[in-house]
């Protein structure tokens, strides 16, 4: 147990007043638009209650919207997760020539999204893009990336994917540095196999930092903004708009703010609930976690 | 339980050799001790010995059998290790159990076969707990427990008793002591504590630099060390090791330093010849007709009384079982019986032999 020392808080003061006027006012203010019905520009409010709340959650389109998030978002962090976890592994059992690879694989997360936007929209890009036309080169018709409900979610995915599996692998990586290598031995001796060593000595050790990475990429995933602005727009139709993109749209196209408000509470509420009922599972399935 | 064989075993890491031709036999049951100074690669070989290091070359066998070649998991070993590498997000019970559940046993046999070793290990009562929350001797039995549920060929220890504290590390001591004698398994056991070796070794093996430097019965090892490592290395206090030259009469024995010691019989070694004396300083005692000799410093513990003398410059250590009434600075006789002494060759640091 560490004891704080009393009046220690007082040094706490200066930062948190800081991070209430940056982060809890903005929120506060949006929960409060949230009860309006406000268009930008129009200058008068006037107080709807739920009603903002009521329309959203009737509104197919929100839902629509909740479930391209839901998948999109699961869909990367899976993808990133599974790649990035291996690629870890990897990287743990080959050491000093591996770290110039490691560099190399984080590149992609160095670059700005939109930038690794830009770049991808150039390499997908029908017919002449790097992608189309490598493989048209083997006489391969490529699907249209961009422009087909189905392949844009996927394109979207392994965009992401693409540009946060160096981060997972990096936190991953450093998670197996910190391992006490005498456990995997016990396990190699007590006659577990590789598969067996990573599910029931790995894996239970690295948990917190699993929960953390997932965390803060599902966290992040949910405000996916970025890269799917610059590749679809949330097109085609609305095949890849995730809430976040709805919300712009809302707010800053329709200009309905309070309805964006409220929009923006429920996605919070969401996340936190995921986010809460991951951590809870996770932590269950292997006890030892730290809690 | 088998006889363990190690024959010119060497292991180097890059072009750095740590083992330089090895060779143990071990017999079945015995309980063997690899003892050295830090670095000296006792570790290592017992690494090899577990398979979790491929050793260069060289073979060792179990059973008669090679294993050289095989995964740790195929050589009916187990190993309890320094920090214990118990697994922490598993009850006591699910530790012990593990290796039987990779085995594909029935929860039935895990189940018995853990509460086998808990009984015979006091364990009982702590097999619903995480090893968080064991004390560092719990710990260390649930390490051993999981050793023992597999019933292996061979044991093997990596200074097991390095992170107890010293009362409970000679309690685990006779314990693992005791184990032993019930199971009658082959144990090696590594340690750099020459009184673990000591007080537990049917047989040592003293190791330097990644040599042998002798194997032995620990009684052996404190009656003939094979040279001047081993003759300090092994005893506590450490033996003193005085240079100089034998007397002309051949039962005295000049310092390097100056002055002499006298001594009851003749020494084993020729008129003249230049050597290394050792003394244990059990061996020391005051006499009225010794060699002169002046107290310099007296530490009492409790038991024993650790007394620096002083020979015309030279020091040497003495401890004596009875309370003397002694004080530093007093002038003495020391006398140490001939037959006592060990001698060493001062360019090869070998044990002189006839002496
Ligand atoms: N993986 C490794 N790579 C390179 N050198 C190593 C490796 N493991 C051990 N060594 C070297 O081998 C030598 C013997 O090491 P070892 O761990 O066997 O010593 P030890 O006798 O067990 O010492 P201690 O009592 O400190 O545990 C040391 O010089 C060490 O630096
Ligand atoms: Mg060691």
């Amino acid at each position: 147990m560490v004891r704080w020392q009393r009046g220690l808080w007082l040094f706490f003061l200066p930062s948190f007043g800081l991070l209430a006027l940056v982060l809890l006012w903005p929120l506060g203010y949006a929960i409060y638009l949230s009860f309006f019905d406000y268009y930008l520009g129009s200058g008068e409010r006037t107080f709807v209650g739920l009603a903002n709340y009521a329309d959203l959650l009737t509104e197919a389109r929100l839902w629509n919207s909740m479930w391209t998030t839901i998948l999109i978002a699961f869909g990367s962090v899976g993808v990133e997760f599974v790649v990035g976890f291996a690629l870890a592994l990897a990287l743990y059992r080959l050491n000093r020539s591996a770290k110039v690879f490691s560099v190399l694989l984080f590149l992609p997360h160095i670059v700005t999204p939109v930038v690794a936007a830009l770049f991808l929209k150039w390499m997908l890009a029908s017919n002449w893009g790097f992608v189309d036309a490598t493989l048209l080169t083997f006489n391969i018709e490529p699907p249209d990336w961009l422009g087909s409900p189905v392949w844009a979610k996927v394109s979207v995915i392994l965009a992401d994917a693409w540009v946060f599996t160096p981060l997972i692998m990096m936190v991953l990586y450093a998670a197996l540095q910190g391992l006490d290598t005498s456990l995997i031995e016990a396990a190699q001796i007590d006659g577990a196999g590789s598969w067996s060593t990573l599910r029931h000595v790995i894996v239970p050790a690295l948990i917190p930092a699993i929960i953390f990475v997932i965390s803060i990429r599902l966290m992040d995933v949910f405000r996916f903004f970025d890269l799917i602005y610059v590749l679809t727009g949330g097109g085609p139709g609305t095949a890849t708009e995730t809430i976040t993109i709805y919300t712009y749209q809302l707010g800053f196209r329709m200009l309905e703010v309070g309805k964006a408000s409220a929009l923006g509470v429920i996605t919070l509420i969401v996340v936190a609930a995921l986010l809460l009922t991951i951590n809870r599972g996770l932590n269950k399935a292997y006890r030892g976690g730290d809690q | 339980m088998a006889p363990l064989t190690i024959q010119q075993a060497t292991k180097s890491f890059g072009g750095l050799q740590v083992l330089h031709g090895i060779d143990i036999d071990m017999n079945d049951g015995e309980f063997v001790v690899l003892v050295g100074p830090s670095g000296c690669g006792k570790s290592t070989l017992l690494r090899l010995i577990a398979g979790l290091e491929d050793i260069t070359t060289g073979e060792i066998r179990i059973d008669g059998k090679g294993v050289s070649r095989l995964h740790p998991k195929d050589r009916d070993i187990a190993m309890v290790f320094q920090s214990y590498a118990l697994y922490p997000h598993m009850t006591v019970a699910e530790n012990m159990g593990f290796s039987l559940r990779m085995r594909g046993e029935s929860a039935e046999v895990q189940r018995r076969k853990v509460e086998d070793a808990a009984n015979i290990l006091d364990l009982g009562p702590l097999l619903d707990r995480y090893p968080r929350q064991l004390s560092g001797g719990q710990r260390q039995r649930v390490a051993m427990g999981r050793a023992i549920v597999r019933d292996p060929k061979v044991f093997l220890f990596d200074e097991p008793l390095s992170n107890l504290d010293a009362k409970l590390r000679v309690q685990m001591r006779s314990e693992i002591r005791s184990l032993h004698k019930a199971l009658k398994t082959t144990i090696v056991y590594v340690t750099h504590d020459q009184i673990e070796a000591m007080t537990m070794a049917d047989k040592i093996v003293v190791m330097r630099g990644g040599h042998v430097e002798q194997i032995g019965s620990p009684m052996t090892l404190y009656d003939a060390p094979a040279n001047v490592f081993v003759a300090g290395f092994i005893g506590s206090p450490a033996m003193n090791l005085l240079t100089g030259r034998i007397g002309a009469d051949g039962r005295s024995f000049e310092l390097a330093g100056g002055g002499t010691i006298r001594f009851d019989a003749p020494l084993g070694a020729a008129a003249g010849r230049e050597v290394i004396l050792g003394i244990r300083p059990e061996d020391v005692t005051l006499a009225e007709d010794g060699s002169p000799a002046t107290i310099k410093l007296i530490e009492p513990t409790g038991a024993d009384l650790h007394v620096n003398l002083d020979v015309s410059g030279t020091e040497v250590t003495a401890v004596f079982h009875e309370r003397l009434s002694i004080e530093e600075g007093q002038a003495v006789a020391l006398a140490v019986p001939a037959e006592r002494v060990h001698l060493f060759d001062p360019e090869t640091e070998a044990r002189i032999a006839g002496d």
